[in-house]
């Protein structure tokens, strides 16, 4: 079949690797700039699988004019996942915009963007009073 | 007029208040007026209540055909879920109501009743994709909530909850993706439908990704470590953290069981392990915390463990105690932290170790804390040995000892809790006139704790009116639950007084912090064992 590769469709491949790499990023990421950056990898990996599913069998885009007869409906790329998609990508920029202003406020009270320091001195901030 | 039109008035209503409150602030009659509205709206709340016990209800926002459009669907559990949201929210609403007059307090307010939409909307919705929205405005909602006094502490964690909850809900998108490639509808009564005539082989990886996800929103294991910290330590703000740990965490355990509805109750008994050594952490964790929110919020997470296990258990009796421990715990909890809020306030410390003598200094606040403290730990008479003793029917062998065992767990922990009643005040205590508001705050705590002993009394009516399901309570069973719990009350006492008041080694457990990576490397494993195991259990 065209476009399956091991019983896989092309389409499904790139973005689940993809994805993967960028939770491995996330795993192994050390700057707060690189998790956040892994993390829009990751987001862009799942809106282009979303997106792969829409036209897997066919990529007509469905905008037709009114009144027009479709003939064969299965020919059309299917519109909600782009619907959705679009959704998912506001909903990202904006949570993205909100994670980029708080590291900014962080890194002024940290004056560090590695994981590693600030989280030692936030635990270092929680220990329990005396 | 029919109840199911006014269903999209039930996300609309708070968000409106929320606005409402955040243009007039400055004004009391305006916080009046929205305490009434919020109290008014237990009208329609129990209307649908009522309507659910009939039937559905339900409508479909557009007017859109079947499964066209997005369907906000009541049936009784949902119903149930949304008065209790409701009804925590008046009293959180009551009991913040009166507290001086402070700019920072506008936002507060405006986010705090926002919620209350979005955790409704996310009851009543049946759309996967809505619920995805939902999660994501309530996690900004939340991480600002926490991030709320600014210290540097507080925003770090905000921070982690806001990633970690990015990651988690882009597992759930894909998980999410792939079950509309195999299934092609985004409603969850038609994805059961298409599903059950499926293979579950085919199911393992979206299912893997989905209740990853969702489990990480349940502070399941190995999520625990992280989530109680982060959703209790926000300042000074108790408001915030009873509300997450009686309400928001159960959010999760509700998507928990709808997405179990929906794949057909696969992976039921990983999840029963999951369940039970949640169940364990949470209680190990809880005792060796010194910090009075870190205990109370572990000890949800040990609550939460046995409320999965209840939920997981395959048989209908503890299906239902479970639901009506999530309703008790919402009750008890919030009640602990808003006692535990006016305590700390008095003494001016959150340290368990060094309030001593509540009981003299605030004899009404403390009677209230341990009616709250009666029902969590299942005493006769109270809500919480109801749910208790129906969550443990469907245990046998070691796991109804197992469930025991966590249960005098249970008692440990609020044995260390409860000496704060006790003894001499260790430091200066302000007077008891100082606090704020007296009336409404010990009127909120009375009226939860009421409802602990209502719901104690006439727990199996209550059953039967909230989830329909006839059931009886033998005589010689509860009998014999009770004489469990004296002799687990003894052996805790004297567990504690003898061991544990004594050492300090469970303190140690105190410091395990889990930094981001490893958070999401322990997702990744939690994903991987999921993924495995219905691959060869169900393959």
């Amino acid at each position: 079949m065209i476009g399956y590769i091991g019983g896989i469709h092309v389409l499904e491949i790139f973005p689940i690797i993809l994805f993967f790499i960028s939770f491995f990023g996330i795993i192994t990421s050390r700057n707060i700039v690189k998790s956040i950056v892994c993390i829009i990898l990751m987001q862009t990996a799942v809106i282009l699988f979303w997106l792969g599913l829409g036209a897997r069998i066919s990529n007509l885009p469905p905008i037709f004019e009114y009144g027009t007869y479709i003939d064969d409906p299965s020919m059309i790329a299917d519109p909600l996942p782009q619907a959705l998609m679009l959704t998912a990508i506001i909903i990202g920029v904006a949570v993205t915009a909100i994670n980029i202003t708080v590291l900014n406020a962080l890194f002024r009270k940290y004056k560090t963007v590695e994981w590693e320091p600030m989280q030692a001195q936030a635990f270092e901030d929680e220990k329990p009073e005396m | 007029m029919m109840i199911s039109q006014l269903l999209p008035f039930f996300v609309i209503t708070p968000v409106l208040i929320a606005v409402f409150l955040y243009v007039f602030f400055s004004l009391k009659i305006v916080r009046i007026i929205a305490i009434t509205v919020q109290a008014a709206f237990m009208i329609p709340a129990g209307w649908l209540l009522m309507s659910a016990r009939e039937t559905d209800v339900l409508v479909s926002v557009g007017d859109y055909d079947g499964l066209l459009g997005i369907i906000l669907r009541a049936d009784l559990l949902a119903a149930v879920f949304v008065f209790l949201t409701v009804f925590i929210f008046l009293m959180v609403g009551i009991y913040t109501y009166q507290t001086p007059y402070d700019r920072t307090k506008r936002l507060y307010l405006f986010l705090i009743f926002l919620l209350e939409g979005v955790l409704i909307g996310l009851f009543l919705t049946r759309d996967f994709f809505n619920i995805f929205v939902l999660v994501e405005v309530s996690t900004v909602v939340v991480t600002i909530l926490l991030m709320y006094d600014r210290t540097r502490r507080n925003m770090f964690a905000g921070m982690m909850f806001l990633m970690v909850n990015i990651v988690v809900m882009q597992m759930y998108l894909f998980g999410l993706g792939y079950l509309y490639m195999l299934t092609g509808v985004m409603d969850m009564e038609g994805a059961s439908v298409v599903i059950a005539t499926m293979d579950s082989n085919q199911l393992a990886l979206p299912y893997a990704l989905i209740m990853t996800s969702i489990a990480s929103k349940c502070s399941l294991l190995p999520m625990i470590t992280w989530l109680p910290k982060v959703n209790s330590l926000t300042g000074s703000r108790f408001t915030i953290a009873a509300i997450m740990s009686g309400l928001h965490i159960k959010a999760g355990v509700y998507l928990f069981m709808r997405f179990q509805d929906v794949f057909g109750d696969i992976g039921m008994d990983f999840f029963l392990v999951i369940g039970v050594v949640t169940a364990v952490a949470g209680v190990i964790l809880a005792l060796s915390q010194t910090e009075i929110r870190l205990l109370l919020a572990y000890s949800t997470i040990a609550q939460v463990g046995l409320i999965i296990v209840g939920l997981n258990l395959d048989y209908e009796y503890s299906r239902v105690g479970s639901l009506f421990h999530i309703v008790n715990h919402s009750l008890f909890k919030v009640a602990l932290f808003l006692c535990a809020s006016q305590i700390s306030y008095l003494y001016q410390t959150k340290n368990i170790q060094k309030i001593r003598g509540a009981f003299k200094q605030t004899p009404l606040i403390a009677v209230a804390n341990i009616i709250a403290i009666l029902g969590i730990v299942g005493a006769p008479l109270f809500n919480g040995s109801i749910s208790k003793y129906f969550l443990v029917y469907g245990a046998d062998g070691p796991l109804e000892w197992i469930i025991i065992l966590i249960n005098l767990g249970t008692i440990l922990v609020f044995v260390k809790y409860a000496t704060i009643f006790f003894g001499k005040p260790l430091t200066k205590v302000r007077e008891e006139e100082t606090l704020v508001s007296d009336t409404n705050r010990r009127g909120v705590v009375f009226a939860l704790g009421a409802m602990c002993i209502v719901l104690g009394i006439g727990g199996v009516q209550a059953i039967y009116f909230l989830f329909d399901v006839p059931v009886t309570l033998t005589f010689g069973g509860y009998m014999e639950k009770i004489g469990i719990f004296f002799v687990s009350v003894i052996i805790a006492v004297l567990l504690y007084k003898y061991v544990l008041a004594k050492r300090t080694f469970l303190s140690k457990l105190n410091g395990l912090n889990l930094s981001f990576q490893k958070i999401c490397v322990s997702i990744g494993i939690f994903f991987a064992i999921l993924l495995v195991y219905i691959g060869v259990f169900y393959g």
